[in-house]
């Protein structure tokens, strides 16, 4: 079951430009969000790192934006802090700029009241419409584990837009 | 490969429900239809590059060392084992066959010098009936006789011979 990088990897010519094309700037997005110095570089080199593999992956997108969480990471090494999450490495230069592109500012402070642990799943979740299966690829952790984060994200979102709501208060 | 995920196409309806109902909370609105990206020119070069650049890292790479590669190296060492082995077989062969003719040596020392004593204390108790005999014999045939008186004789002095001069007077 292994397959050669002299092969045409991804089927035809014209899909992995397709895929190419609508991964690439998503892949650098989630690199910049990470605070990554060159997110360009680090997005190609996830796509390398993916052709050059002999055994196929089962996720190849949540392959990508696991490598290009890793090497986002690994460039931070020198922080000594690789238990980072998402929003935690965002930085007003660079991260903010990614948001810009996708949210406006309300939803980045709704965003941003969340815990940085549920604010990673649901990113990947809600904004780059990534399944289950593939979120606990890409955060190596089991998916009752990203569901409960989600859930849970979702509760503290719901409690940022009714505060009271669910409290029962004696007069 | 394919860059469409089964994961993804297949999502279960309460994920693409909890995903609406949390673009919502967001207020994130409706998801944008998925539209087909149609790839630059740029996108499409960068593309290929990669996919070169990961041809020739795939040809360039070590290649790991196959199990039949592995064998081979190992044979060397496992065939000294082997020799080790056998070698210390039959010393232990060799020891133990050495062990028993010792044994063997030592219970035939053993025997000969049990009979060796039993033959010594034969002829010892042989002998000293002989003695026996020969005493009682010599008692019963000698008569009695007195003890010789033996006077002991002294040597004859020897004569003084005349033919020689006394050359000092006595005072």
């Amino acid at each position: 079951m292994t397959q050669s990088p002299q092969e045409i990897p991804f089927g035809t010519q014209e899909a992995f430009h397709a895929a190419f094309a609508e991964l690439y700037p998503r892949l650098v997005s989630y690199a910049r969000r990470y605070g990554a110095n060159f997110p360009e570089d680090i997005a190609q080199e996830a796509f390398v790192i993916l052709m050059q593999r002999e055994v196929p992956v089962e996720h190849p997108t949540a392959f990508l934006y696991g490598t290009v969480r890793t090497l986002s990471l690994t460039e931070r090494r020198p922080m000594k802090n690789q238990n980072i999450s998402l929003e935690a490495v965002a930085e007003p230069g660079q991260a903010a700029y990614a948001e810009d592109m996708v949210l406006n500012q309300e939803v980045r402070e709704r965003m941003r009241l969340l815990s940085p642990t549920f604010r990673e799943a649901l990113w990947l979740f809600v904004v780059e419409g990534l399944s289950i299966r593939e979120i606990s690829e890409i955060l190596a952790i089991p998916e009752a584990t990203v569901k409960t984060r989600i859930h849970r994200a979702k509760a503290q979102l719901k409690e940022q837009l009714n505060p009271a709501g669910g409290v029962h208060v004696l007069v | 490969m394919s860059w469409s995920d089964p994961a993804r196409r297949f999502e279960p309806a309460e994920d693409v429900q909890l995903r609406a109902e949390l673009r919502d909370l967001l207020g994130l609105g409706a998801p944008v239809a998925v539209q087909t990206v149609e790839p630059t020119p740029e996108l499409k070069a960068l593309a290929d590059d990669l996919r070169r650049e990961a041809l020739r890292r795939s040809r360039t790479q070590r290649q790991r060392p196959s199990w039949g590669l592995l064998a081979a190296a190992a044979l060397p060492l496992l065939a000294a084992l082997a020799g080790l082995g056998n070698w210390g077989i039959q010393q232990k062969h060799r020891a133990d066959e050495l062990t028993v003719q010792a044994q063997r040596q030592e219970q035939e020392l053993t025997r000969l010098a049990a009979s060796h004593a039993t033959e010594v204390a034969r002829e010892r108790q042989a002998k000293e009936e002989v003695q026996q005999k020969l005493q009682l014999a010599s008692r019963k045939s000698s008569p009695k006789t007195e003890p010789y008186l033996v006077i002991p004789v002294e040597k004859p002095l020897k004569g003084v011979s005349d033919d020689y001069q006394r050359v000092k007077q006595k005072p």
